[in-house]
């Protein structure tokens, strides 16, 4: 509290010495004060100097005021010191009047002399100023370029433009507000520094490029009035924040494009893979059932089921696929949406495993789970796919006859689970995207499959917040995934029996 | 019976009508067909078949509203038929009041298993109600409290035997989470599941042969759990 209190002092204490009246004030008195001591000190030495040495003397505190007040005190010095030599040091003493017309030059030689030194100085003194307020704006203008450069994100262009701004000028608070643009809303953001201005906000500055009006830039001003030069830099701050919002949205649409062009590939092929995949299921049951409608041929019972359970497997591989894709579909679109509830993982496992029991005949599937696994918030459905595919794509690539693991531990606030098979070592080029859409390590005419089944997964895992990723292992694969242990921050509740 | 019950069909595919009227006569059932909504509530009053099945996509009334409607004046079993295999539309019919739930592809067997459990259940609920439930080697004896695995008293809590009891009184039905932990806790709008999940577990290591492997308390993913006796 009491250095909040100081602080206030100290910032009210600013403010009041910077009044433009006081300040006035205190430039007059410096100004005659020093001329005073100057006086005082001359007259202490006046023995030892002569009028002239007197003379160029004066000139120095002439020249010290006009370099730190400026041009009127300097002028003001110049007649004040023009005076004060006439009135102490020509004779006679402590009188205007002049007897000597030799001082009488002197007088008037000084008084041109003051005028012209100090008129010499304050411009040069400005010019340097100038260059400094240049430099200065050089120096702000390229620190908001470089900030702006390379952002896309048209809320961090408002953050930046308002930081920069407020770092700038002397504003107490400033806000920059983007206009709405395809599907992105309007964007405010605004900021206060710690100068006190007024309540409401004075000035609104278009952020227009050469085409559309992207926004506007708000300023509550401090004390001080904007002079031209701030004006002006201001201006380029509009100017720069109006282009970094329009080259933004303009990435942005690209991206979008690029995206559609992505997703038309994809399409593309999806479609040759799928149609592939379709075919087969579809040759094979046709196959069977026209066999099974010639009546010239007696079939004998094996081959009758023979042909019907073929017709009954790839039905389900068709049902299958289709609900892949569809899962893809979902996931493509967003709109996977897991209905988490407290499951078990082992219950899951063991219910992926009871249905896929015919495909994974030629493995033997290892199961090492903790007893004291906790519950993991999750959708059954989907996390039964997402094992169906792990375990699908190990029966594939692992030859017949090996071990697939899977285990589970507890780590932190998450449940790791891995999936390990002895498939071949897989080059780490493709371990990055063996979990993109229709990535195929194998030709496809070696093993089959749509390509899908790992990005589903992936889908599927991070729509649980979790993540996913494969290892090379020295005796095999690994599949890794994590599934966050809370639900909605929430570990599950425990019942005690009553 | 002296008659083959009479089983409606609510579905606008002729593929499905075509199949399923031969195979469901083949198997000893007589069969009408309604291509919508509204011919089926007409059929289903007019009729009163024992079984009704029903396909959720209909071109005129959704069949949730069709299963919602049917219930108001009848206790007729209602099997929803559909492609639609989201756990929340799942979820949704049976709690309009549908009695079981099967997925578009289906495999007979199981349409038939169902057929008759609904059958079953409906005849139960004409009056004589069974109290012993069998779900081999486990017996759970409803009037006596008692649950036997081989002939042997199986000990239960008082909410492990409520739970049992429930599912084996809706043998080989499925039941939604929610419905069960309403009639075992009371719990209305709960997301409690967790609950469930632990007493379910306790029960399976109490009665299953192999509780990871279970043969009796069946998960019905994402939708609830059946209590499956041996038929």
């Amino acid at each position: 509290m009491t250095t909040k209190r100081a602080e206030k002092i100290i910032v009210w204490g600013r403010n009041f010495f910077r009044h433009p009246i006081l300040v006035i004030i205190f430039k007059l008195l410096g100004t005659g004060l020093s001329l005073y001591l100057t006086t005082i000190l001359f007259q202490l030495f006046e023995t030892y100097l002569a009028v002239q040495y007197v003379a160029l003397l004066y000139l120095l505190p002439v020249i010290l005021i006009t370099l730190f007040f400026g041009l009127v005190f300097g002028l003001l010095a110049a007649l004040l010191s023009f005076l004060t030599f006439d009135y102490f040091f020509i004779q006679p003493y402590h009188s205007l009047v002049v007897h000597k017309p030799q001082d009488l030059i002197t007088l008037v030689i000084f008084l041109l002399v003051a005028i012209v030194v100090s008129q010499l100085l304050w411009q040069s003194k400005k010019s340097s100023q100038i260059a400094v307020a240049r430099e200065h704006e050089a120096t702000r203008m390229y620190k908001l370029i470089s900030a702006l450069a390379g952002l896309t994100d048209t809320t961090d262009i408002a953050r930046v433009l308002v930081k920069q701004t407020l770092d700038t000028f002397h504003f107490s608070k400033v806000q920059v507000q983007i206009n709405a643009w395809e599907d992105e809303p309007v964007t405010t953001y605004s900021l206060a520094s710690a100068i006190r201005g007024k309540e409401t906000p004075s000035m609104k500055k278009d952020l227009q490029t050469s085409r559309i009006i992207e926004g506007e830039l708000v300023i509550w001003p401090g004390r001080n009035p904007l002079n031209n030069e701030e004006a002006r830099l201001l201006q380029a701050f509009c100017d720069q924040g109006a282009l970094a919002i329009e080259r933004a949205h303009l990435i942005n649409r690209e991206n979008k494009t690029r995206v559609l062009e992505e997703s038309d590939r994809i399409k593309t092929s999806l479609l040759n893979s799928v149609s592939h995949e379709l075919r087969s299921p579809l040759a094979a049951i046709k196959a069977s059932v026209s066999s099974l409608r010639i009546e010239a041929v007696p079939w004998d019972s094996d081959a009758r089921v023979e042909l019907l359970t073929t017709v009954e497997e790839e039905t389900d591989k068709l049902n299958l696929l289709v609900g892949n894709l569809l899962d893809m579909s979902r996931i493509e679109a967003g709109a996977l949406d897991p209905q988490k509830k407290w499951n078990s993982i082992t219950e899951i496992i063991n219910s992926v495993i009871r249905k896929n029991r015919a495909n994974l005949a030629e493995h033997s599937v290892v199961l090492r789970l903790p007893e004291d696994l906790p519950l993991v918030p999750t959708d059954f459905v989907m996390m039964e796919q997402v094992f169906t595919n792990l375990l699908s794509n190990s029966t594939k690539y692992a030859p017949a006859g090996s071990e697939i693991e899977i285990s589970a531990k507890e780590l932190d606030d998450h449940i790791q689970v891995r999936v390990r098979n002895q498939s071949p070592f897989v080059p780490e080029e493709h371990l990055k995207h063996i979990f993109d859409k229709f990535h195929r390590i194998t030709q496809a005419d070696k093993v089959t499959g749509t390509g899908l089944g790992l990005s589903i997964c992936k889908g599927i895992i991070e729509a649980h917040g979790g993540k996913i990723w494969a290892e090379n292992l020295p005796d095999g694969f690994s599949f890794f995934f994590t599934l966050p242990g809370k639900l909605n921050g929430q570990l599950p509740t425990k019942l005690e029996e009553s | 019976m002296d008659r083959d019950p009479l089983i409606l069909l609510v579905d606008d595919e002729p593929q499905i009508q075509r199949a399923l009227k031969t195979i469901l006569v083949a198997n000893h059932f007589r069969i009408i067909t309604a291509v919508n909504g509204e011919q089926g509530l007409a059929l289903a009053a007019a009729q009163s078949p024992d079984v009704i099945i029903l396909d959720l996509t209909l071109p005129d009334i959704d069949g949730f509203e069709v299963c919602g409607q049917i219930r108001e004046w009848s206790s007729v079993p209602i099997i929803i038929l559909s492609v639609r295999d989201n756990e929340r539309d799942k979820v949704t019919a049976l709690d309009k009041g549908a009695d079981d739930y099967l997925t578009k592809p289906f495999g007979i067997e199981e349409l038939l298993a169902r057929i008759r459990v609904a059958l079953r259940h409906s005849h139960q609920a004409l009056g004589n109600k069974e109290t012993i439930i069998t779900a081999d080697p486990i017996v759970v004896d409803l009037a006596r409290h008692l649950v036997t695995n081989n002939g042997e008293e199986v000990k239960l809590t008082a909410t492990e035997f409520k739970l049992l009891a429930y599912l084996a009184a809706h043998s080989d039905r499925v039941l939604t989470h929610q419905t069960i932990m309403n009639y075992v806790w009371g719990f209305v709008e709960s997301d409690h599941i967790e609950y469930l999940r632990v007493y379910i577990n306790q029960l399976r290591k109490k009665i299953e042969t192999n509780p990871d492997d279970p043969k009796i308390l069946i998960t019905d993913p994402g939708i609830g759990y059946r209590f499956k006796t041996s038929e």
